[in-house]
């Protein structure tokens, strides 16, 4: 049987009194790979950013039956960006040392090594394209063992090579590390491939379940209008 | 031209300068991360206050001046955290607030206050004694700090979601990065005052930037500058009777553009 570890609860959030996010309920098992869809503004990030505890907001959520700081430890976070300037002289290894304190060179190189990166450990930050340093954070998330992976658009500045590649990774530390991803998404196609629950936003819970079952024509006129078609290859 | 080293203030002016080169080119570093300069700039000028609070109450300067940049720094802290005000506009109305009180405090005090000037554009012949001592026990004690804390405080300078998510007390290292900062810049402006004293913090740090490609060489490499700036500033300024901190930023910026142009040649 599964083992619930995030639970959300009547979950509603305000920026400057505006209703961003109504009353969502939510249950994420172990081991999943879980996507959220929906078009730009739909609450996306402050779902994210909640499950986090970067937003204030009304209602409950329990990570593995505790409040959000009790299991943060637990959780790794790859965003969009930082906003940090990478132009500051910072090698791959020094950045990974940062995130926990006494990283053993032994576990940050695996860290590397999982994301195809290994090579990198000298290089300075700042020398790396938008997709190597994606993997880079990835290999961040992971050096605290997560229980939980949680990507923000982490895609949105990699080519389409650099994505599949991406997505491959991501599935990779799913099935080996049992490790439960929670990743924000605009590509519907590596979504469906690749995601075992969808999560269909448009400020409050549009639709949740397995891709095939979950995103249907009625689904995406309300996540993104009429204009929207949606065709399933059969390759 | 050795025979500077034999007076006694230009003995206390070289060990407190290399004391704060070194503070500076590491707490600069930082700096230049987290975005402060101009944060450290309006520190070191709205503790005019202080310094004229100072002389107009016959204490110390540096005392009161110091005193009066914590409480403005706790200030600015703040102000960015419960109201919408951003830092650079935080920073801008602290900075002509201590001013303004500044301006009005001297001017409650008739005739010239050629201590005033000093701390304005900075004198290497006002250190005493016990200036020499509050800057040795802060330097030590800040870079103790900083180097006890670095992990937390590169993070936040880095990028404070990630330090949160790090497990970082982001509030609690963001009020003593800006209570450390505000110090320091006030123990600074003995040599070089109150309108050049952040350019110590960003000048050696900018030369390194521009020739390291890991942060330990930034750090090594901006001390090495910030060092030897500070050593050749002083020594030109006792030789051609030359404003200390003038100078010490002066060379400063000839090292940055050689640098800089080496580096494109």
């Amino acid at each position: 049987m599964n083992k619930t570890v995030i639970e959300i609860d009547h979950l509603s959030v305000r920026y400057n009194g505006k209703l961003v996010l109504k009353d969502l309920n939510l249950k994420i098992q172990k081991g999943e790979i879980v996507a959220i869809v929906g078009p730009n503004g739909s609450g996306k990030t402050t779902l994210i950013r909640s499950i986090l505890g970067l937003v204030s907001y009304e209602g409950q959520i329990r990570i593995n039956q505790q409040p959000i700081k009790a299991s943060l430890a637990k959780i790794g976070y790859v965003p969009q960006t930082f906003s940090f300037d990478r132009s500051i002289p910072m090698t791959v290894a020094e950045f990974l040392r940062l995130s926990f304190k006494n990283v053993p060179l032994k576990k940050l190189r695996h860290g590397l090594m999982e994301v195809e990166m290994r090579q990198y450990e000298d290089h300075p930050i700042g020398s790396l394209s938008g997709g190597q340093f994606q993997r880079i954070l990835i290999a961040r998330s992971l050096l605290n063992d997560p229980a939980i992976l949680v990507l923000d658009e982490a895609t949105s500045e990699i080519d389409t090579v650099g994505t599949k590649s991406f997505y491959d990774i991501i599935s990779h530390l799913n099935k080996v590390h049992q490790t439960t991803v929670i990743l924000v998404s605009h590509e519907i196609h590596m979504v469906y491939k690749f995601a075992d629950h969808i999560i269909c936003l448009n400020r409050e819970l549009i639709c949740y379940g397995k891709p095939k079952e979950a995103i249907t024509k009625e689904v995406l006129e309300q996540l993104y209008g009429q204009d929207i078609r949606f065709q399933e290859h059969q390759h | 031209m050795f025979e500077l080293f034999h007076y006694p203030f230009m003995q206390r002016a070289i060990i407190a300068g290399v004391l704060l080169a070194g503070l500076f080119s590491y707490l600069g570093v930082f700096v230049v991360l987290r975005r402060m300069a101009f944060f450290s700039d309006g520190i070191a000028h709205a503790s005019l206050a202080g310094v004229a609070a100072g002389v107009l109450l016959s204490i110390n300067p540096l005392i009161t001046a110091l005193m009066a940049s914590v409480v403005f720094a706790v200030i600015m802290f703040f102000l960015e955290k419960k109201t919408t005000v951003s830092s650079d506009t935080a920073v801008g109305l602290i900075f002509t607030f201590g001013m303004s009180l500044g301006v009005l405090l001297i001017s409650l005090k008739r005739g010239y206050q050629p201590e005033l000037i000093g701390f304005l554009f900075g004198n290497i012949l006002m250190i005493k004694s016990l200036d020499l001592l509050l800057i040795a026990i802060a330097s030590v004690l800040i870079s103790g700090l900083l180097f006890l804390f670095r992990r937390e405080i590169t993070l936040l300078s880095l990028d404070r979601e990630m330090a949160y998510l790090s497990g970082v007390n982001t509030d609690f290292f963001q009020l003593l990065m800006n209570i450390l900062l505000a110090v320091s810049v006030v123990l600074g402006i003995k040599i070089l005052g109150i309108v050049l004293v952040s350019a110590l913090l960003i000048i050696p740090v900018s030369i390194s930037k521009l020739i390291s490609q890991s942060f330990g060489k930034l750090v090594i490499t901006s001390f090495l500058f910030a060092e030897a700036i500070m050593l050749v500033g002083i020594f030109l300024s006792y030789l051609f009777d030359l404003p200390t901190g003038a100078i010490i930023v002066l060379t400063g910026s000839v090292v940055f553009f050689a640098v800089f142009l080496l580096r494109k040649a």
